[in-house]
């Protein structure tokens, strides 16, 4: 371990050199920045993992049958365990997907989940990413980088080789595929995850396809070369947001989106990965209900816990926020990427009545949290030195023929020792997530 | 992989073209540097080299290296043309592959860590070689020949064009004329037959070349149809 440590400048300088960056726009400026690895693993034993991996799988799958529910019967609705209010109030449902069953009924091929570990060890899932979960990449292409420093670190420990994520990201397209070539559709380079998009692409050996290369004809939808041949897409993964997926259905000026699109996968001609309409799922608010739903259409108790969490919505739960609301977590259910939280206890007494406030009023906009005391990772600071820092996980369930884990994963960290926020976005680094074997 | 669209074709193409211009170029700049050694007519030195390139000749003898090389304002830059070069390639990492993307990454960060450091020609020399390394993955790595033939058509008709304007040796310029016509044939990109044979018949005729040379370049701009 420490030869690999060791190695940490020059790990990241090979990062640097493979173009391992992501997007951020500041004051209405494109940067490219580099996302800082740190060596130091995240470690995950082996009957961890089994736990994890039998709870995720759990969870992807009831998550699944929810959208299938919801988008067609609405059984849940009916039965009293979901309110319609949380569901028809998503900004997340989409009214166009009504209806439609996506091929082999799998609605999230790549769900990311996200969990931190408390201090007494047991996780806690913090929220379900259903649309376009991103993050598989950094760590898949660390995990090369981290064999070529230290062999001997990898020879030593028994590690889950994590290096066929582009493998089982083809399954899972090819499994829904409905005829034709396998496409990521990227919106360009200025999109943050830009650098994923084509990595997946060079991995898996799918087209790049941005959306001037497709168009559909006759509810099929195909891709376009330079000599006017086309070919058909039988599946597409879409790495960009519903709303501009189709001008003719959601936002009608979007010039990202491939006009037709939605006939040609309302047809069943065309898989579209993850499915339009899996926001429903994913929204803050619905995530309160997924141990209800675990148990209401598998049957099971749920193998991994929430972070506990109260919905204003709720008018007990409301009275609790707004006594507790210094101690809370308060998220707003609209917003992502580390965005829109906001911690009781940073907060002025002034603040805090205004937040009291708008809780009150917007009561549908937020969910609260009791903040989990995370268990803190070691990082290697700049002097070389180890100290602790607050980390979440990123777990990759990938929905193809059977619902697999990937063994890894893309552990973020805060570089900020006060902060419990991780996201790259917000100058995160990452580490690379050991899953033994035994 | 193996399906080639009008934008990654374009790409392709100008990618091809950009990191020859860097390489040609930063080659005839070596020069261009050594020779200002030994005048006392710089301005005239790097005038004559711009009025070739028909960049605009916006230097002093004080600026000239710094903000040639260097400034990313000036589009006409060494560091600009590369960061084109970037441009074009960034957004084909599944038909480059990420080792022959790298090359071009290195090169650009070289051009930037460069900057005010003085001894241009050292500090750029990883530029040649990272090129090259470029050039070399393109042939080992890429499996698409289409993709290889639009790149290496982009490259010809570049390095073409700047040995027209440099005045390079004849031999020279017919030797790159046959390597870009076999890879226009091969690209299947769309040719102008008219202007690529009006151009082989002004460069097969050594006597009259001065008089045609601006025909020759407005043939060679033309040579490639829209897409």
């Amino acid at each position: 371990m420490n030869e690999l440590m060791e190695h940490t400048q020059e790990i990241n300088n090979l990062l640097s050199r493979y173009g391992v960056k992501f997007g951020i726009y500041k004051n209405n400026t494109f940067h490219e920045q580099l996302f800082p690895f740190d060596a130091v693993p995240r470690v995950i034993t082996h009957e961890e993992y089994v736990k994890l991996e039998k709870g995720l799988i759990q969870r992807v799958d009831a998550l699944n049958l929810f959208l299938k529910d919801i988008y067609t019967d609405k059984k849940i609705i009916k039965d009293g365990i979901v309110p319609e209010d949380f569901v028809f109030l998503s900004s997340g449902y989409l009214p166009q997907c009504e209806g439609i069953v996506p091929p082999k009924g799998i609605f999230s091929h790549i769900s990311g989940i996200d969990l931190v570990q408390a201090k007494d060890k047991s996780w806690y899932i913090l929220e379900d990413n259903l649309r376009v979960p991103s993050g598989a990449s950094y760590p898949l292409i660390a995990r090369e980088l981290c064999r070529r420093a230290s062999p001997k670190t990898f020879r030593n420990n028994k590690i889950v080789d994590n290096r066929n994520y582009h493998k089982l990201l083809r399954s899972t397209m090819e499994n829904v595929n409905c005829g034709g070539i396998s496409v990521i559709m990227t919106p360009g380079r200025y999109n943050a995850a830009y650098f994923e998009h084509s990595y997946l692409a060079e991995r898996s050996g799918c087209v790049l396809a941005m959306c001037n290369d497709l168009f559909v004809e006759k509810n099929r939808l195909y891709y376009r070369d330079y000599k006017g041949d086309k070919q058909q897409v039988g599946a597409i993964y879409r790495r960009i947001s519903d709303e501009y997926l189709d001008p003719l259905t959601f936002y009608s000026q979007s010039l990202i989106g491939v006009p037709g699109i939605m006939d040609a996968y309302r047809a069943g001609n065309v898989a579209i990965i993850n499915a339009p309409g899996n926001g429903v799922a994913d929204d803050k608010g619905i995530y309160y209900f997924v141990p209800k739903m675990i148990k209401y259409y598998l049957g099971e108790e749920p193998i991994l816990r929430n972070a506990p969490t109260y919905l204003p919505f709720y008018e007990e739960d409301r009275k609790y926020v707004l006594e507790h609301l210094d101690k809370l977590v308060i998220k707003d259910v609209a917003e992502a990427g580390g965005y829109g939280v906001v911690f009781g206890s940073d907060l002025s007494k002034e603040q805090l009545e205004d937040m009291k406030k708008l809780v009150e009023k917007e009561s549908r906009r937020f969910i609260a949290q009791e903040v989990i005391d995370f268990l803190d990772l070691k990082i290697m600071d700049e002097d070389g030195a180890l100290v602790p820092r607050k980390a979440d996980l990123r777990a990759f369930v990938l929905s193809g023929e059977a619902t697999k884990v990937w063994p890894s994963g893309l552990t973020r960290f805060s570089r900020n020792p006060d902060s419990f926020v991780v996201n790259s976005s917000q100058g995160g680094g990452f580490k690379d997530t050991w899953v033994l074997s035994q | 992989m193996g399906i080639i669209s009008v934008e990654k074709a374009d790409h392709l193409f100008w990618l091809g073209r950009y990191t020859e211009r860097v390489f040609t170029t930063l080659r005839k700049f070596f020069h261009v540097y050594d020779n200002m050694i030994d005048t006392q007519e710089i301005e005239r030195l790097y005038g004559e080299y711009c009025e070739r390139l028909s960049i605009p000749n916006i230097y002093t003898a004080d600026t000239f290296v710094q903000k040639y090389l260097f400034d990313e304002e000036n589009p006409d830059s060494m560091r600009a043309n590369m960061e084109r070069a970037y441009d074009n390639a960034v957004v084909l990492r599944d038909e480059l592959t990420s080792n022959a993307l790298a090359y071009i990454q290195l090169s650009l960060d070289v051009l930037k860590s460069a900057e005010g450091k003085g001894a241009p020609i050292f500090k750029l020399q990883p530029v040649i070689d990272y090129l090259f390394a470029f050039w070399g993955c393109i042939d080992d790595y890429v499996e698409n020949e289409e993709c290889r033939n639009i790149l290496k058509a982009g490259k010809y008709l570049e390095r073409l064009d700047l040995y027209l304007r440099l005045e390079y040796h004849t031999k020279d310029i017919e030797k790159e004329f046959c390597k870009l016509e076999k890879r226009l044939v091969k690209s299947g990109l769309p040719v102008n037959t008219k202007k690529l044979n009006r151009l082989k018949a002004i460069i097969a005729k050594e006597e009259e070349w001065s008089s045609c040379y601006f025909e020759a370049l407005s043939c060679l701009g033309g040579i490639l149809e829209v897409m």
